[in-house]
């Protein structure tokens, strides 16, 4: 590439960068901005220096990884320190900036009577009339151009039409964001008949960190996030803050949140468990029982279909047919039994479905995996067993089962890891529930610890805890790394025995 | 083994698989089956519809309110331009790895491992507020943005698939792209006229493959979309069953067989592509 134009393409490059990250340190994103300067950083070097070539290749790779996969991780971290929430989502330049927007509208104000107009390009301005009658155009952001006495409001303004009331009072809204005139002296509409300038309520001193009413002259300082007045009295929006350990404390120090947890993660761990060793179990016998079967191509092609449908919609299928008052499956068993499991509000029933929902998913892939696999199981071990005697079941035991953990000991991990995090299933099918009884924040007998901190972001009727969710991510984070690691070092293990 | 016992064996076997094609198929024949049904209730349902009716597709592809066709265009849009970027990055950074030799290439394939067996997912909660914060710089890759669910898939997508595309790179013997840099080609022409055309197979799997997961997935699009005219329509089915789930059954199933047919058909016409890239993968690891 032409040298002078990868100058160009670099400069522009570090340009844009360096704008994002300019904005973000001015808002107070400081871990995204950190983020964003090694990437700029990175990449600069890397189309600079001509050793680095290889890293050209995989620039956009590693940008990527970094941005959106990585740096999610390194935030719930972040995020798991503070106290983000509901209340507290903004950083606290930003909450400066929304509360020093705030505006209350002086006594001694004047006041005006209004008239708004609209132009074809949907900009609005307003002519307004002061107590004695005179008339002035007020354009957003400029002064006031004062138009003398006036009787009437004319039906046309400079282009601008003049909007009916009927128009105005549906327009109130958009309208009422909107300041007319130039700063200090803006103003903004308060009603159908006033307009008025209106002032900063509150001023911010920048040395003392705190906030005074212009008014009452009451002080606001920063308490835990929020500006706080020695009455008690909060100032809003508030803004997240270090808070320490406090989310983790909250719920390791509770026995309110940590018996309900750990009967999440028991469940959590069987359901992992169980679907992996129940769909496994289903692929491998498939596998081997119609290994040698005639017909064995048309068998496999129905058994593996439904492997491609999206899960989400069978999940919504067995949704259906489990329905308590007129699945196919509840129905049916109520015609030969008399009565039917509730598959839905019967906690060992809602987890039994869910179990059998994930091998129906999962043992199409199994299989795949199993019948490949047994084929590169080296023929003359098999020959060698018969030899010596060894029945079907002695060969399968000392053969083909460590042959295949061996081969598929990390896909099995992976699967295990996967499931362990299945939110599609949990959420689609039941959405974690049925609820339990009295917890703290709401919990279901079905949640997998992915699906109870979906419900504590997002989900809950009161405000959504961030903070707290992120606190519950990083003890899941450890416990799946403990995981994974541990089963890597187990199958290495069996590996190097087997 | 005797005669019998083989014949008998037989017969348990094939008894066998027909309970279990039963398991495999009936939900999706019914669901079929009740999508064509002219009754509106599951009560009156029966496996067979007494009277046939292509009534629930019309009701749903015309219903405004529903934009399921927008939902599909939606689904369709995202995957192809994930799977596009999905494929190339993978293809030129495993490249990379295979070909060239380096400093810092050892940290990287172990990132990549690393990347590979964390569920990134786990981290919603930050990618959801992360999202949030792009979006107030960089509007189209931002809440409720495809650009930025595009974002998530394209990234989330790299460790797994780099790592297969380089295994089978590594395969391909070096003398051949060696060779033709001693005589002058570049890297990048080495890559595109030599070793691409050798990788074509695993590259179309990778594609399908990605394609059936960022179609089908859930998680991710339901937590980063929230518009009506955004949704894809793996979303827009669980929003609309939460919605009518005891109401409007034919609509429901109807959308249920039209957002599967796709992947499906895909799935079918090229099976083979597939498993054998499924298979090879897992066994050659």
């Amino acid at each position: 590439m032409n040298r002078f134009l990868r100058l160009f393409y670099v400069g522009v490059f570090v340009f844009l960068g360096s704008f994002l990250m300019f904005r973000l340190i001015r808002d107070g994103f400081y871990p995204l901005a950190v983020f964003v300067g090694a990437c700029v950083v990175f990449g600069t070097l890397v189309f600079l220096r001509k050793a680095l070539t290889p890293y050209r290749w995989m620039a956009v790779g590693i940008a990527l990884a970094v941005l959106f996969t990585i740096y999610p991780i390194v935030y719930t971290v972040f995020l798991s320190f503070t106290n983000m929430s509901g209340g507290h989502l903004l950083t606290k330049q930003q909450a400066i900036q929304r509360i020093l927007e705030q505006k209350y509208i002086p006594e001694d104000a004047i006041t005006y009577s209004w008239s708004a107009y609209k132009n074809p390009a949907g900009e609005y301005l307003l002519l307004v009339f002061d107590a004695d009658g005179n008339g002035f155009v007020a354009r957003p952001g400029k002064a006031l151009e004062p138009k003398g006495p006036l009787e009437e409001p004319p039906a046309e303004l400079d282009g601008y039409a003049m909007i009916d009331m009927v128009e105005a009072v549906q327009r109130i809204d958009e309208i009422g964001k909107i300041e007319f005139g130039a700063a200090p002296e803006a103003l903004t509409i308060q009603s159908l008949g006033e307009a008025a300038v209106s002032k900063p309520a509150f001023a911010y001193d920048e040395k003392t960190d705190t906030f005074s009413d212009v008014v009452s002259g009451t002080t606001y300082r920063v308490n835990r996030g929020t500006y706080v007045s020695d009455a008690g009295e909060g100032l809003s929006p508030g803004f997240m803050v270090n808070i320490g350990l406090g989310n983790y404390t909250r719920f390791l120090g509770n026995d309110g949140y940590r018996k309900p947890i750990l009967e999440i993660i028991l469940w959590n761990i069987a359901f992992a468990f169980f679907s992996v060793l129940f769909s496994f179990a289903l692929g491998l016998t498939i596998a081997i029982a119609f290994e040698n079967l005639p017909g064995k191509r048309v068998i496999r092609s129905l058994l593996i279909i439904p492997y491609p449908i999206p899960v989400l919609v069978s999940i919504m299928v067995w949704r259906a047919l489990l329905n308590e008052r007129m699945g196919l499956v509840t129905s049916g068993l109520s015609s030969l039994f008399g009565s039917s499991p509730h598959f839905f509000t019967e906690v060992g029933w809602t987890r039994f479905a869910i179990v059998l929902i994930n091998v129906y998913l999962s043992y199409p892939y199994f299989y795949i995996l199993s019948s490949g696999a047994l084929k590169s199981i080296p023929k003359e071990l098999y020959e060698a067993a018969d030899i010596d005697g060894a029945g079907p079941l002695v060969t399968l035991r000392s053969i083909t089962l460590p042959m295949l953990l061996r081969i598929l000991g990390p896909l099995l991990i992976a699967s295990f890891s996967f499931n362990f995090n299945n939110f599609t299933l949990v959420w689609g099918f039941n959405a974690g529930l049925p609820a339990m009884a009295d917890t703290i924040v709401p919990m279901g007998h079905s949640d997998l610890l992915i699906s109870f901190i979906y419900r504590l972001g997002f989900n809950t009727a009161n405000a959504a805890d961030y903070g707290f969710s992120a606190a519950i991510t990083v003890m899941l984070f450890i416990l799946v790394s403990l995981m994974v690691f541990f089963q890597t070092i187990n199958t290495r293990a069996m590996k190097e025995t087997a | 083994m005797t005669k019998e016992s083989k014949v008998f064996g037989r017969t348990i076997k094939y008894l066998f698989a027909a309970v279990l094609v039963a398991f495999a198929i009936l939900p999706f024949l019914w669901v079929v089956s009740t999508s064509f049904n002219a009754a509106r209730s599951l009560l009156g349902a029966h496996m067979i519809p007494k009277t046939l009716t292509i009534g629930n597709y019309r009701d749903l592809l015309s219903n405004e309110t529903l934009n399921f066709t927008r939902w599909m265009l939606n689904s369709f849009k995202v995957s192809a331009i994930s799977v596009f970027f999905i494929v190339t990055i993978t293809c030129i950074t495993a490249y990379a790895l295979s070909r060239f030799r380096f400093k810092g290439k050892k940290a990287i394939m172990m990132g990549i491992m690393i990347l590979n067996v964390f569920p990134g997912i786990l981290a919603m909660i930050a990618i959801y507020t992360m999202m949030q914060q792009f979006g107030t710089y960089i509007p189209w890759i931002g809440l409720n943005t495809h650009g930025g669910l595009i974002c998530i898939y394209v990234s989330g997508a790299m460790s797994i698939n780099t790592l297969m595309v380089k295994a089978y790179i590594d395969s391909i013997a070096f003398e051949l792209d060696e060779s033709a840099i001693m005589e002058g080609a570049t890297h990048w022409q080495a890559f595109w006229k030599i070793v691409f055309p050798i990788i074509r197979p695993m590259v179309v799997t990778i594609g399908i493959l990605a394609f059936m997961s960022t179609y089908g997935d859930f998680i991710i699009a339901n937590l980063l979309l929230k518009g009506n005219d955004k949704i894809t329509v793996m979303v827009g089915i669980y929003q609309f069953t939460q919605q009518r789930f005891d109401t409007n059954w034919g609509i429901v199933t109807a959308g249920t067989v039209l957002a599967a047919i796709p992947v499906v058909i895909l799935f079918f016409m090229t099976q083979r592509h597939i498993l054998n890239g499924l298979t090879s993968g897992a066994v050659k690891q």
